[in-house]
């Protein structure tokens, strides 16, 4: 092996300071992944707090305050500090520039720089909690955010500023796809997750700015009594969740449409497929952000909002569901009469077909608004929404680390203990969030830290699971960085899953500092099976 | 983009006299009340001169079409937030379930017997002093 080849990403340059002022997407990625993980475990942690809680009715090991925090923190930790950054910012900054053949993002100091943005916002987020936190939930709505003594203000303005480094990956990677292609690499040749990455990116660059209004706003209003949100002041409560709706809805498609991305590159490399219907899955990627624009309205069927944009609302969120189902059956005809191999990453995607399609499905019902009249605000909500963004953007997630952790470190995990995790997380995730539905429908509110002697069963049997989730996805997690200790090195050549983008045929795991040693040329499309044969090597 | 488009001084004149002019208009008719098309005139001036500004100022009109596409776009998603949520305001209390704010949907209907007469905030009002809110 020469000296060149020896050289990656990860060993050169040395020094801590080559990784705190480093410019290398890689390394960015990198810091993305490991604080999205560690605020991951923390928002779990506070998840597991409240389970146990409810696992018998009453105040038996936290009280309704302590309670409402606790609630509060994992909605906020979970969504700003992991969900929203974390897939891209951790695997679309690995991977992206790998992907379209470039060296880096167009702009490599404002990548580093919407990190340190992040983890400066990640501070006030951390702040509240050691001022005692905050306790509105994590939709902070009027008129209880303007009038709560608690720490509103430092957790809005954390996520103010979180939303700027969101903008600025955002328009770092739209410049990357349109400027750094190698040539050939036309837009139909492009990996998916690439598209699906642009399609988040246009929806972080255009409804985030609201997210920075609506917190603007409510801090106007609490400070300078400006009458925005608030009715004696001459405002509209309601118009707060218009605005913070305006936001959050399409922030749903900035958590899920990387998922989606991720889901579109596994499929067919461990199916060995060519995928099915591309430009559809591309094109639905597309529509999805755009109709995402105009459904917000169905969170707020029960705030008093006119009868008139009720129905309006209701028949548009249907139409999400389209775009949704052509990804969902491309996905499964990707699968028919290919060589479907069961590896780790493959598990997590076929979970997520399940759950997923079960958190969208639940979805339509809720998009009803007859149904989400009595739905609205219980568990089945609670549940839904668990299953589109733990059951469907987390388990993508641990699809896409475990299905690009080879490339990224040059190390290979116990696939057997993997896939131990990944049935544990499917079947401790179900456990869990299944009878949440059935507390749901029976009536059970969500954001209370005790219940009636009718729901104990229900809420018990959750419990139990929800620590069978919490052990599965840190064994999942453990096994992944157990593969450092173990030192299990692949092959610098090797490509495990048989890859046919570039990140796989034109560079070494880990990659070079330069992502490639020459410029690629492109020798086939990113998942042309029926053409070229790609061999599986995976050489110790 | 290789080719960089110079302007004539005298376009960045003219435009200048029309922003100044424009801003005179906007002062003009708020002295003259058209009501709630006030709000609505005042608004089109000002999102002529943006426009002015974008386009001829900032060369947004002879620059790369993407950039103009991005730019129409972000007007774009401002219309549909302020369309749909007017959808709400403007309808606000269709249904009519509080009386003061709408006619019930069946003003003979058992149920709204059973509903107190309440004003906007929900405390119940005297039906001979209705008319004090309005003032």
């Amino acid at each position: 092996m020469s000296e060149n080849t020896k050289q990656n990403y990860l060993n050169h340059p040395k020094g801590i300071m080559s990784w705190l002022l480093t410019l290398d997407h890689k390394r960015i990625g990198l810091m993305y992944l490991f604080s999205g993980i560690l605020f991951f475990f923390l928002g779990g942690l506070l998840a597991l707090v409240m389970r146990f809680e409810l696992a018998a009715p009453g105040n038996d090991i936290i009280s309704n305050e302590v309670y409402n925090n606790a609630y509060t923190l994992h909605g906020a930790i979970m969504i700003f500090l992991f969900i929203i950054p974390a897939i891209p910012g951790a695997l679309g900054n690995i991977l992206l520039p790998l992907m379209v053949g470039a060296k880096d993002v167009a702009f490599p100091r404002l990548n580093l720089a919407s990190f340190y943005i992040y983890s400066f916002g990640a501070l006030f987020a951390m702040y509240t909690i050691i001022n005692g936190g905050v306790d509105t939930g994590w939709t902070f709505y009027t008129p209880y955010s303007t009038q709560s003594t608690s720490n509103v203000v430092p957790m809005t303005l954390g996520i103010f500023i979180i939303g700027f480094s969101s903008i600025l990956t955002g328009l770092n990677f739209i410049a990357t796809v349109h400027k750094m292609r190698i040539p050939g690499l036309t837009w139909y040749k492009l990996p998916l997750f690439v598209w699906a990455l642009y399609g988040t990116s246009l929806v972080q660059i255009t409804a985030t700015p609201v997210l920075a209004i609506t917190m603007v706003l409510l801090m106007l209003e609490r400070f300078l009594g400006i009458g925005i949100f608030d009715p004696a002041l001459g405002g509209d409560p309601v118009l707060y969740q218009h605005f913070f709706w305006f936001y959050s809805h399409p922030a749903v498609y900035i958590m899920i449409l990387p998922a989606f991305g991720i889901i579109s590159e596994i499929i067919p490399v461990h199916s060995r497929k060519k995928i099915w219907g591309y430009k559809f899955i591309a094109y639905s990627t597309l529509s999805i952000a755009f109709i995402g624009f105009l459904v917000w309205g169905h969170h707020m069927f029960t705030s008093g909002q006119s009868v008139f944009s009720q129905i309006v609302f209701s028949f548009i969120t249907y139409f999400v569901g389209i775009p949704t189902g052509v990804k969902i059956f491309s996905w499964i005809l990707t699968m028919y009469k290919g060589q479907v191999s069961f590896t780790p990453p493959m598990f997590y995607a076929l979970a997520f077909l399940f759950l997923f399609t079960i958190g969208g499905l639940t979805g339509i019902f809720l998009g009803a608004v007859a149904l989400d009249i009595h739905l609205h605000d219980t568990y089945f909500v609670v549940a839904h929404f668990h299953y589109v963004m733990q059951g469907g953007t987390i388990v993508a997630f641990l699809g896409g680390l475990h299905h690009w952790w080879p490339k990224s470190f040059g190390v290979m995990y116990n696939q057997t203990i993997a896939n131990i995790a990944a049935l544990g997380v499917f079947i401790g995730f179900n456990g869990t969030f299944f009878p949440q539905f059935l507390l749901g429908l029976r009536g059970m509110p969500r954001r209370y830290a005790t219940y009636d002697e009718q729901f104990v069963e229900l809420h018990s049997y959750s419990t139990f699971w929800s620590g069978i989730l919490g052990i599965s996805i840190f064994i999942a997690v453990m096994n992944l960085f157990w593969s450092f200790i173990k030192k299990n090195k692949v092959d610098p050549g090797s490509n495990p899953w048989g890859g046919m983008t570039l990140e796989w045929t034109h560079t070494s795991s880990p990659p070079h500092p330069h992502n490639f040693e020459e410029e690629p040329v492109l020798q086939h499309g990113p998942y042309d099976y029926d053409q070229v044969i790609v061999e599986k090597t995976y050489k110790k | 983009m290789s080719e960089h488009h110079i302007t004539p001084l005298k376009t960045y004149l003219i435009i200048a006299a029309s922003l100044l002019f424009l801003s005179g208009v906007t002062v003009w008719v708020s002295y003259i009340d058209l009501g709630s098309f006030n709000i609505v005139l005042a608004m089109f001036v000002a999102t002529v001169k943006a426009s002015l500004v974008a386009f001829f100022f900032m060369h947004l009109l002879w620059d790369d079409k993407k950039n103009l596409t991005m730019f129409l776009m972000s007007l774009m998603f401002f219309g549909i937030f302020v369309t749909i949520t007017m959808l709400d305001t403007g309808f606000r209390g269709d249904l009519g379930l509080n009386p003061e704010t709408k006619d019930p949907i069946n003003k003979r209907a058992a149920f709204y017997d059973t509903l107190p007469l309440t004003d906007t905030h929900g405390h119940p009002v005297d039906e001979h002093h209705e008319d004090k809110d309005h003032h």
